[in-house]
């Protein structure tokens, strides 16, 4: 049973949305912050992020795909979740997830199609048997690799970019939404909620592809590139910025304007959050990451190559911390004030074991990159990445095992 | 932007398009034939989308016999709530009451009672178990100069947070006014409990399903007052129908100066409470 | 146009995809979901009898309890149903016949639950400051050695 301080409703002592519903968000973040990194070069034309473009766009998908187990871990009744797409109730932000996220699982896998299509036929031509019959099925019998089907390709690619953007934005605000959108609870309901976690979203999606790049290309011996690192630390730091001032904001508001809630959420913050909103959020996860961050950005000339790449890994794995705190301070903490408004209940922790467990958090947080490497088996991420339309200047060896050899 | 808007352009094709069910065997055919096959497509999905949808939008209102059978007519009622606080002894007969009558999981309640105690040197809230054994004496910092007992219960809102948030459509309010919870459709997601504002709602650890309060449904219905009403010794809670003039509670409610709680959250409360005071939130 | 094939024969696919969702979709809406509403209508009916009522209310234990029931009504607890000390009638009648022993909580805790002096109880209510009032042990029916609980006298 847990303990109270205060007064807390009889219904009210239950921490519900468990550790699952903080990896929901958390995972849906890096779908649509390796989305953003991904189409900062499909759509802005970024040449500095070519070599994790690809990278990214896969990042995203096996995000993706593993986003929505989380919420079945956690529901009473996963045997009945078909219902939210058969029976949506429109009024409800829930029932939407179902929409948006189906519309933008579409939207990345006709992207990864168009990207990929190419390496697609030239596996197809090279292997024999059942291999040759599953390649040829995923590029749909069509083998037109002409220069005029290959701008085709670049142009949808770019256009669903454009539309996935949206779409990635729209996913992990809505995300947000549902946490703002409660009138009833003073934690949670703030129109500023779907922005913080777009922005942390970024943050978590940039941050993971600052690690995942250094350490593919360090697998793959492939030469990590200066200025991507670079040009990452640059958005990375400029989206925590964002992220924390508004975070800081919201919390400044409530305090300033003396608001009915203050008292308790104070409390809050001081006694429950203490540790994971002042000591990790605020100061491990952005003070030090900001410093470092801001060191990258502001002296890179005068940093090697070696101490600014070491650098972003340490301030992204801080800002990896960072997010995850700011979802547990959001999804726990809202559940650990009483709607009374007079009381606390004693800090919750995850049970070890169990379907909402931890061990089973840390196995939805390694599923996605073994994915990426399932991935990387079947559609070679750093096969093909000479420069096109743009025209970039280095069109890098090709030295992934698998990788596409341009076959007649 | 030569290529995307393609297959669009492409839907105006003359062709007349009954010969829509042909298409799945014909693949690797001219590239003409396929523009058609992906406009017959277009024109078919569209109409199957329009059709799921509306057999679900249209809401049969022509004429669909009312739940209930003749016993009960749903449109004949509006059920609504009034709580006299200035009444309330604290015995905790409601609580035990609805455990009895509904089932209620331990450690949770459908009904419950606060206790305010409260003085100029600050105030004091309990709540033990809901109010089921009813409340022990308790020493207090200050001098407490008031102290009264508050039931509270699910409000059967008009403007539901709860029933706005339900994704799959399993919390709604019915014609007579009231909100239940359709077990068979729960997912148990929760985020009708966190809706909720009042704390009424909870999850059963039994059923993983949201439950409440539903003002008794299965004895309003026959006739029969809530369980909490029914065993209320001191006549702190009533029951009855709005759609009734010479109603009694629908008399306090027109007539006394009644309040609601969190009016400001414009969740348009049915319980109505009278002599409530400000510390009750 | 002979290049942009594949992209027909995705959209194909696409299209193929979204019409088997929603030709599935309308197999699988519950029968009366979205009579009245967004939400299964057969539930209201469902409601109505989810269980049988438990309480029936004081008149129904006079036809058998005559004598109890009338010192009851005329006295100082007519307002207390006989079901909040006993309890629900369904323990002890089902479907009109006796189907079990009526319990009953006799001990001084029952009556403490309304009478013992607690803050939050209007002043007007009779109530005691239990260690005063009751000289003798304080424990089981100690209460009931004065107090007749179905015709009290303060």
């Amino acid at each position: 049973m847990p303990e109270i301080t205060g007064y807390a409703f009889p219904n009210d002592i239950h921490v519900h949305w468990s550790l699952m519903i903080v990896m929901y968000p958390y995972i849906t973040g890096f779908v649509a912050g390796a989305f953003i990194v991904s189409a900062l070069f499909h759509v802005f034309g970024r040449e500095e992020f070519r070599p994790v473009a690809r990278l990214a766009m896969a990042t995203s998908l096996c995000f993706m795909a593993v986003a929505t187990l989380p919420l079945n871990l956690h529901l009473g009744h996963p045997e009945r979740s078909w219902l939210v797409m058969v029976t949506p109730n429109l009024s409800s932000a829930m029932a939407g997830f179902g929409m948006l996220y189906s519309t933008y699982l579409l939207i990345l896998v006709l992207e990864v199609w168009f990207v990929w299509r190419q390496q697609i036929i030239e596996s197809a031509r090279r292997s024999r048997g059942w291999k040759r019959t599953f390649y040829a099925m995923l590029a749909l019998g069509t083998y037109d690799t002409s220069p005029e089907a290959i701008a085709i390709d670049h142009r949808a690619a770019t256009i669903l970019a454009a539309i996935g953007l949206p779409g990635a934005c729209m996913l992990h605000g809505y995300v947000g939404f549902i946490f703002g959108a409660i009138k009833a609870n003073p934690w949670w309901s703030s129109p500023l909620m779907p922005v913080i976690f777009l922005l942390s979203a970024a943050v978590s999606g940039i941050a993971l592809l600052t690690i995942l790049y250094q350490v593919v290309a360090k697998l793959n011996r492939r030469v990590i590139e200066g200025r991507t690192v670079a040009a990452l630390a640059r958005w990375l730091w400029f989206f925590l910025i964002l992220t924390v001032t508004l975070e800081l904001l919201e919390i400044i508001m409530l305090a300033y304007e003396k608001s009915e809630s203050w008292h308790i959420i104070s409390q809050l913050l001081t006694t429950r959050l203490e540790f994971s909103f002042i000591t990790i959020q605020m100061v491990v996860g952005s003070l030090i990451p900001f410093i470092l961050l801001g060191v990258v950005v502001l002296m890179d000339r005068y940093l090697h190559d070696r101490v600014r790449n070491t650098l972003c890994i340490a301030s992204s794995i801080l800002l990896l911390l960072q997010v995850f705190s700011m979802r547990w301070n959001i999804v726990i903490g809202g559940q650990l004030l009483s709607k009374s408004f007079r009381g606390l209940r004693s800090p919750y922790s995850p049970e070890i074991f169990g379907r909402e467990g931890i061990l089973v958090a840390i196995a939805l947080l390694i599923m996605p990159f073994v994915l990426l490497w399932l991935f990387n088996r079947v559609l070679p991420i750093f096969g093909d990445d000479k420069p096109h339309a743009a025209g970039g200047h280095e069109p890098p060896p090709v030295t992934a095992p698998v990788a596409g050899v341009h076959a007649g | 932007m030569d290529h995307a808007p393609r297959p669009l352009a492409s839907t105006r094709s003359p062709s007349p398009p009954p010969e829509a069910p042909a298409a799945g065997a014909a693949t690797p055919a001219d590239p003409g034939r396929r523009d058609f096959l992906g406009a017959a497509f277009t024109i078919a999905g569209g109409a199957v989308v329009l059709l799921a949808g509306l057999d679900a939008a249209a809401s049969g209102e022509t004429h669909v016999p009312p739940p209930g059978g003749d016993a009960y007519n749903w449109e004949e009622h509006r059920w609504a709530y009034v709580i006299d606080t200035s009444k309330c002894i604290g015995c905790g007969s409601c609580v035990r009451g609805c455990k009895a009558e509904n089932d209620v999981p331990d450690g949770f309640v459908r009904t419950w009672v606060e206790r305010y105690i409260v003085g100029p040197g600050g105030s004091y809230v309990d709540s033990p178990k809901g109010g089921l054994d009813g409340f022990p004496p308790v020493p207090t910092a200050f001098t407490p100069t008031k102290s009264f007992f508050v039931p509270k219960m699910c409000n059967h809102c008009k403007e539901t947070p709860c029933v706005q948030v339900c994704p799959v459509g399993a919390s709604y309010r019915t014609k007579d006014g009231v909100v239940l919870v359709d077990g068979k459709s729960c997912i148990g997601c929760g985020y009708c409990v966190q809706a909720c504002p009042y704390g009424s709602r909870f999850l059963n650890p039994a059923t993983h399903t949201a439950e409440k309060c539903t003002w008794c449904y299965h004895r309003i219905t026959k006739g029969l007052k809530p369980a909490c009403v029914e065993v209320c010794p001191t006549g702190t809670r009533a029951f009855g129908d709005m759609m009734r003039e010479d109603d009694p509670v629908r008399q306090t409610i027109d007539h006394e100066r009644v309040s609601i709680l969190q009016a400001h959250l414009l969740t348009e409360p049915q319980c109505f409470y009278l002599h409530l005071d400000m510390e009750v939130r | 146009m002979e290049h942009a094939r594949h992209v027909f024969r995705i959209a194909l696919v696409l299209l193929v995809v979204i019409t088997a969702i929603f030709l599935g979709r309308g197999f699988l809406v519950p029968r009366s979901y979205g009579t009245f509403g967004p939400y299964r209508a057969d539930n209201v009916a469902e409601q109505m009898k989810i269980r049988p009522p438990a309480h029936a209310g004081a008149a129904s234990c006079a036809p058998c309890h005559k004598a109890k029931s009338e010192a009851h009504d005329a006295g100082g607890h007519k307002a207390v149903s006989c079901e909040v000390c006993h309890a629900p009638l369904l323990r002890h009648v089902t479907n009109g016949t006796v189907s079990g022993k009526m319990p009953v909580d006799r001990s001084f805790t029952l009556c403490a639950r309304c009478h013992r002096r607690i803050q939050g109880r209007p002043d007007k209510f009779p109530q005691v400051i239990l260690e005063q009032h009751v000289t003798s042990k304080l424990e089981g029916a100690v209460c009931l050695d004065c107090h007749d609980p179905h015709s009290p006298k303060p």
